[in-house]
C-alpha cells in the first residue's frame, strides 16, 4: 500500500522527462530552418556549398552581410518596409479605434447594418480583389507610390471588431462620469478609453506591423522599380548579377526576417495577446 | 536683406533646375542574371562614366523570363514601366499585340546612325511586326555545347583538330556519353531537365534538325512534325532515363554540374561562356570549349534568339524628346560596345563588330560563330517567344516528358491540345 | 433631442474614415469586379460587354479545374494535419513551466513572424537539390535526391509542410489560451478518481478544447483557400500550369495574360467559393451553440 505511490510517481517522472525531451526535440527540429539559414548567412559561399552538416561556420564572417549591404537597394527596401508599415499600423489602428468606439459608445442611425456589414466582410477573400485594386490605383496614378501601398492594405474589419468588443466590455460609468464633467466624445475616446488600456492598442499595433512588414501579393503588384520595393518584395525580386551565392541570398533573407523577429520577441506577451484578441478568445 | 535672400534663392532654384536639365535619367531594365550580367554591369559602368555630366542610367535586374515580362507588360500599361529595356526579339510579336512597345522609327534609325543593313537579315527581320521597327537587335544567342576537353581526350573524342569529334548521330553521342561515364565521369550530359520552356531550345534545334516545324497560329504540329516533335523530345528522356543525364535539374545547377566536372558535357546558351572563362582564369576550371551542336538527325540547326534593346510604350506619359534622344544615344553606345558584349559570349548583331580581327581571335567564340548559318529563330508568332503560351505549353509538356513521367508522344500531344486552345 | 444628433454627428465623423476605405477599397472593387467579369477587357482599358461569355469559357477550362483542385488539395494537406499539429505542440508547451516554456513556444512560434519570401529563400535552401541539408534525409529514403519543387508528386505536399512550419504558431497560440482556460479543479478532481493521462484528455481536455479545434480549422481552412504567395514563388520558373491555385489563376490571366476580363471571372468564382465555406463555418459556430 504505501510503496505503490512512490512507483507510480517514479513512473511519472519518467514520462514526463521523456515528454519535455521529446517536446525539446521536436523545438529544435521547428527551429532549425531558421538556424540553419543563420549560420549558413555567415559563412563564405564557398563554405556554403561544401560544409556539409557543420553546425557552426569554420571562420564565421559578416562578409555575406556587408556584401549584399554593399550591393543591393537593401536599406532603401527597408526604408520603404518602415514608411509603408508604420503608416499602415497607425491609419488602420486609428480608423478601427474610432469606428469601434462610435458602434460600441454610440447610438446613430445605421449603426447595426455598418456593425453587421463589418462582421460579414470579415470572410471575404481581399485577394479576388487584386486586379481591380490594380485597375483604381492606376486610374488614380498611385501605382509605384506608397499611397498607392498603403491604401488596400488598410482593409481590417477585424481590428475594429477587436476594439468594439473590447469597448463593449468597459463599464458604461466611466463614459457617464466624463460626460458630466463636460468631456466630449472625441477627448473621452483619446483621453480615457484609449489610454485605460494601452495593452489593446499595442497589440493590435504590433500584430498590424508584422502584417504589413510580411504583405506580398499586393506590394509585388503595385509596385515596379526597385527603388520602390519592400525588403519582403525585393529580396525575392531582384537577383545578383553574380550568379547564385547562397550566404548572401540567406543573408539577405536574414536581414529581411529580422525586424519582424525582433519585434516578436520583445513583444512576446502582447502578440499573445493580440492574436487571441482577434481570434476572440479571452487570452 | 530680403531681396537679396530671395535672389539668391531664386539663383539656386535655377542651378538646380538647369543641373536637372542637363543630366538626362535614363530607366533600365534588364533580365541578364548570369556571367553576361557582370559584363553588363561593366558597360553600364562605362556608360555613366562617359556621359557623367550629361546621362545616367538606373539599372536594375529582374528575374528572367515571366516574371520579366509580366512587370514591364503591367508597368508599360499604366506608365510605370522603363525608359528602355532588354527584350527577347522572339517576344517581339507577342509584345506588340498588346501594345507593350514603341516603334523605333527610320528618324530614330538614323539619329543612331544605324540602318537595316548593319545587322544580319534574319537577326533584323526578328525586330520588325508588319514592316514597322520595334526594337535594335544588340546580339545573337544560340545554344550551343560546352565540353570538358581533359575528358574528351582522355576519352578518345577529340578529333585532330583539337574539337570533338564523331558526336553527330543520337546513338554515337549516346555512345560517347556512355564511354566518358564509364571513364569515371558521374554524368554524360547537364541540361536544365526541370524546366521544359528552357529545354525547349534545345528540343526545338532537333525538331529543325528533322525539318520540322512547330506550326504558327491555327496550324500548330500538322502532319507528321508531332511526331518529329516527340523524336525530339525522346533525345532528352532517353539520356535521362538511361542515367546519362540527370533529371529535374534546374538551370545552376546544371551549371554547377559541368563546372565541377561531374558532368562532360552541357548544352546551354553561349551567355555561360564568361562563367567559364571567369572560372578559368582564376584556376578553377579544367580546359574546356564549346562548339555548334552535334547533328542529331538530318541537318545541321541550332535555336538561337536575340537581345534587343525596346522601348516601352509607357501608357499616357510619352517621353520627352530630351529623354528620347537620352535612350537613342544608349541605345547607339551600346551598338558600338557590342564587341565587349561579344566577350559575354554572344554574337554581335552589329555586323560590322563580327568582322573585327579582334573578334575573330575570341574563343571559343569564333568556333562556334560559324553556326548562324544553321541558325533557327522562334516562329514569328503572337503566341510564341519567350514567356509566351508557346512557352508555357512547352514548360509543361516538356518537364513531364523529359524526367519520364509521361512518354513524349502524350506530351506532344498535350501541347499541341494546349496550343490548339490558343485563340 | 440636441444630443441625439450630435452623438449622430461624432458618430458620423468617428466612422468616415474607416467608411471611406472600405468603400473605395472593398466595396467598390467588388462591384467593379463583377462588372469586368462581364466584358472581354484587358488588364487595363476598355473591353467590350460578352455577357456571361467569360463563365462559360471558366466551366470547360482545364486549367481552372485544376486550380481548383490543387486548391482543394492544398486545404486538405494543411487544415486538419495543422490544426493537429498544432494541439500536440500546444499540449507539449502547456506543460512546461517559466522561461523554458517562453523559450520553446518562441521556436514554435517564430516562424508565423517571418516573410514569406523569407521562408521560400529558407526552404529553398533546405531542399537545394545539390546542397540542400534534406537531401541528405530525402537520399536514402528515395534513392535519388529530388527535386521537391519540380516533381510534381512531392511539390503540394511540400508546400503544405512549409506552411504548416510557418502559419501553425497562431493555431497553437489560440490552444495554448484554450487550455489555460481550463479550471485546473477538473484535473484533480479526475486524479483523484484516478483517472489516466489519456482518459484525462479524452474526457476533459478534448471535449472543451472543442470550440477552440473548431475555430483553428475554419480560420484555416478560409485563409488556406486563398493560398498564393507561397505556390507562386516556389512554382515560379517550373510547372506553373501543373501546380496552379485559384488566386494565382487571377494574376496569372491579368497580370501575365493582360486578360482582366477572364481574371474577374476568376475573382468572382473564388469570392463565391470562400463566402459558401465562411457561411458553412457560421453555420457550425451556430449549432455549437451560444457562448
Amino acid at each position: 500500500m504505501t510503496a505503490t505511490p512512490t512507483a507510480s510517481r517514479r513512473k511519472f517522472n519518467l514520462g514526463a522527462a521523456l515528454l519535455t525531451l521529446l517536446t525539446l526535440i521536436c523545438a529544435a527540429i521547428w527551429f532549425f530552418p531558421i538556424y540553419w539559414a543563420m549560420v549558413t548567412s555567415l559563412r563564405t559561399d564557398d563554405e556554403a556549398v561544401s560544409a556539409g552538416f557543420a553546425l557552426w561556420p569554420a571562420n564565421p564572417t559578416l562578409s555575406s552581410f556587408i556584401y549584399v549591404i554593399e550591393n543591393s537597394n537593401i536599406g532603401r527596401w527597408y526604408l520603404n518596409s518602415t514608411i509603408t508599415s508604420v503608416l499602415i499600423t497607425f491609419l488602420t489602428v486609428f480608423m478601427a479605434a474610432c469606428c469601434g468606439y462610435a458602434i460600441s459608445q454610440l447610438r446613430f442611425p445605421g449603426r447595426t447594418a455598418l456593425w453587421w456589414t463589418i462582421l460579414a466582410s470579415f470572410m471575404v477573400p481581399v485577394q479576388a480583389l487584386i486586379v481591380n485594386h490594380y485597375v483604381i490605383m492606376a486610374h488614380v496614378d498611385l501605382l509605384n507610390n506608397y499611397i498607392g501601398i498603403i491604401l488596400p492594405m488598410l482593409l481590417s474589419p477585424v481590428t475594429v471588431i477587436v476594439y468594439k468588443q473590447f469597448f463593449d466590455g468597459l463599464p458604461r460609468e466611466y463614459r457617464e462620469a466624463a460626460l458630466m464633467d463636460g468631456a466630449t466624445e472625441f477627448q473621452l475616446l483619446f483621453r480615457v478609453f484609449i489610454p485605460m488600456n494601452w495593452g489593446v492598442t499595442a497589440a493590435l499595433s504590433i500584430i498590424t506591423f508584422i502584417g504589413a512588414w510580411n504583405a506580398f501579393l499586393w506590394p509585388f503588384l503595385a509596385v515596379s522599380t526597385e527603388e520602390m520595393m519592400t525588403v519582403t518584395v525585393g529580396i525575392s525580386q531582384v537577383q545578383d548579377a553574380y550568379g547564385v551565392a547562397y550566404a548572401r541570398v540567406l543573408a539577405g533573407a536574414v536581414m529581411a526576417g529580422l525586424p519582424v523577429a525582433l519585434a516578436y520577441l520583445l513583444f512576446q506577451r502582447r502578440v499573445t495577446q493580440a492574436i487571441t484578441l482577434s481570434a476572440g478568445i479571452k487570452g | 536683406m530680403m531681396k537679396k535672400l530671395l535672389g539668391a534663392a531664386g539663383l539656386m532654384a535655377l542651378l538646380a533646375a538647369s543641373a536637372a536639365q542637363a543630366k538626362e535619367t535614363v530607366v533600365w531594365w534588364d533580365f541578364l542574371g548570369g556571367g553576361d550580367g557582370a559584363r553588363m554591369k561593366t558597360l553600364l559602368e562605362e556608360f555613366n562614366a562617359e556621359h557623367a555630366d550629361s546621362i545616367e542610367i538606373q539599372a536594375t535586374t529582374l528575374d528572367w523570363g515571366v516574371p520579366f515580362y509580366t512587370k514591364v507588360q503591367t508597368s508599360a500599361a499604366v506608365g510605370e514601366g522603363p525608359d528602355v529595356m532588354t527584350y527577347h526579339a522572339s517576344r517581339i510579336p507577342l509584345a506588340v499585340s498588346q501594345g507593350s512597345l514603341s516603334e523605333i522609327t527610320p528618324d530614330d534609325m538614323a539619329v543612331m546612325g544605324l540602318t537595316p543593313e548593319t545587322f544580319a537579315a534574319e537577326t533584323f527581320e526578328a525586330v520588325k511586326v508588319d514592316g514597322k521597327q520595334y526594337a535594335v537587335p544588340f546580339d545573337t544567342h544560340p545554344i550551343v555545347l560546352y565540353y570538358n576537353k581533359d575528358k574528351l581526350e582522355a576519352a578518345g573524342l577529340l578529333g585532330a583538330d583539337g574539337l570533338p569529334s564523331g558526336l553527330n548521330g543520337v546513338e554515337n553521342f549516346s555512345a560517347a556519353m556512355t564511354k566518358l561515364q564509364e571513364g569515371g565521369t558521374k554524368w554524360g550530359m547537364a541540361i536544365t531537365t526541370a524546366d521544359g520552356g528552357f529545354a525547349f531550345r534545345t528540343i526545338y534545334s532537333y525538331l529543325c534538325q528533322q525539318n520540322g516545324s512547330i506550326g504558327s497560329d491555327g496550324a500548330w504540329l500538322v502532319d507528321d512534325n508531332a511526331a518529329k516533335l516527340a523524336n525530339s523530345v525522346k533525345v532528352i528522356a532517353d539520356w535521362v532515363a538511361n542515367g546519362q543525364a540527370p533529371g529535374y535539374t534546374e538551370y545552376p545547377a546544371a551549371v554547377a554540374l559541368f563546372t565541377s566536372g561531374e558532368s562532360a558535357f552541357m548544352i546551354n546558351g553561349v551567355w555561360e561562356v564568361p562563367t567559364m572563362v571567369d572560372l578559368e582564369k582564376n584556376g578553377k576550371l579544367f580546359n574546356w570549349g564549346a562548339i555548334e551542336l552535334p547533328v542529331m538527325f538530318d541537318k545541321p540547326c541550332t535555336y538561337a534568339d536575340s537581345h534587343s534593346f525596346a522601348i516601352p510604350n509607357n501608357a499616357g506619359k510619352p517621353a520627352t524628346p530630351e529623354k528620347h534622344a537620352a535612350v537613342l544615344e544608349v541605345i547607339k553606345w551600346m551598338s558600338e560596345h557590342s564587341l565587349f558584349w561579344a566577350s559575354a559570349g554572344h554574337i554581335p548583331a552589329n555586323k560590322a563588330v563580327t568582322e573585327l580581327p579582334e573578334y575573330k581571335a575570341m574563343q571559343p567564340q569564333a568556333t562556334y560563330a560559324t553556326l548562324t548559318a544553321n541558325q533557327v529563330f522562334d516562329p514569328k508568332s503572337v503566341f510564341a517567344g519567350v514567356a509566351s503560351p508557346l512557352f508555357d505549353a512547352a514548360g509543361n509538356a516538356f518537364t513531364a516528358a523529359m524526367n519520364g513521367e509521361v512518354s513524349p508522344e502524350d506530351a506532344v500531344a498535350e501541347m499541341k491540345a494546349s496550343l490548339d486552345a490558343l485563340q | 433631442m440636441n444630443n441625439a444628433r450630435n452623438q449622430t454627428f461624432v458618430a458620423a465623423v468617428l466612422v468616415a474614415p474607416f467608411v471611406a476605405i472600405y468603400g473605395w477599397m472593398f466595396l467598390w472593387p467588388t462591384v467593379q469586379m463583377i462588372q469586368l467579369s462581364l466584358t472581354d477587357a484587358p488588364l487595363i482599358g476598355d473591353g467590350n460587354y460578352i455577357g456571361l461569355e467569360n463563365y462559360d469559357r471558366l466551366i470547360h477550362d482545364k486549367t481552372f479545374g485544376k486550380a481548383i483542385w490543387n486548391t482543394a488539395y492544398f486545404v486538405l494537406l494543411t487544415v486538419v494535419p495543422g490544426t493537429a499539429a498544432a494541439l500536440g505542440i500546444a499540449l507539449m508547451v502547456s506543460r512546461l513551466k517559466g522561461w523554458l516554456q517562453s523559450l520553446i513556444l518562441s521556436a514554435f512560434f517564430l516562424p508565423f513572424v517571418l516573410p514569406v519570401t523569407v521562408v521560400y529563400l529558407l526552404w529553398q535552401w533546405m531542399f537545394d537539390i545539390q546542397f540542400g541539408i534534406m537531401q541528405a534525409i530525402l537520399e536514402p529514403l528515395y534513392g535519388q535526391t529530388v527535386n521537391v519543387w519540380r516533381n510534381l508528386p512531392f511539390f503540394m505536399p511540400m508546400i503544405a509542410l512549409l506552411t504548416i512550419w510557418w502559419t501553425n504558431g497562431f493555431s497553437i497560440l489560440l490552444f495554448l489560451a484554450g487550455l489555460r482556460n481550463i479550471p485546473k479543479e477538473l484535473y484533480e478532481a479526475a486524479s483523484l478518481d484516478g483517472a489516466t493521462r489519456w482518459q484525462k484528455f479524452a474526457r476533459i481536455t478534448w471535449p472543451l478544447l472543442w470550440p477552440i479545434t473548431v475555430l483553428c480549422l475554419t480560420i484555416q481552412l478560409i485563409l488556406q483557400l486563398k493560398i498564393f504567395d507561397q505556390v507562386y514563388l516556389f512554382a515560379s520558373g517550373g510547372r506553373t500550369q501543373s501546380t496552379m491555385v485559384l488566386v494565382q489563376y487571377i494574376f496569372e490571366q491579368a497580370f501575365v495574360k493582360n486578360d482582366g476580363g477572364y481574371a474577374a471571372a476568376i475573382a468572382v468564382a473564388l469570392f463565391v467559393i470562400v463566402v459558401a465555406f465562411s457561411v458553412f463555418q457560421y453555420q457550425i459556430l451556430r449549432i455549437r451553440g451560444p457562448k
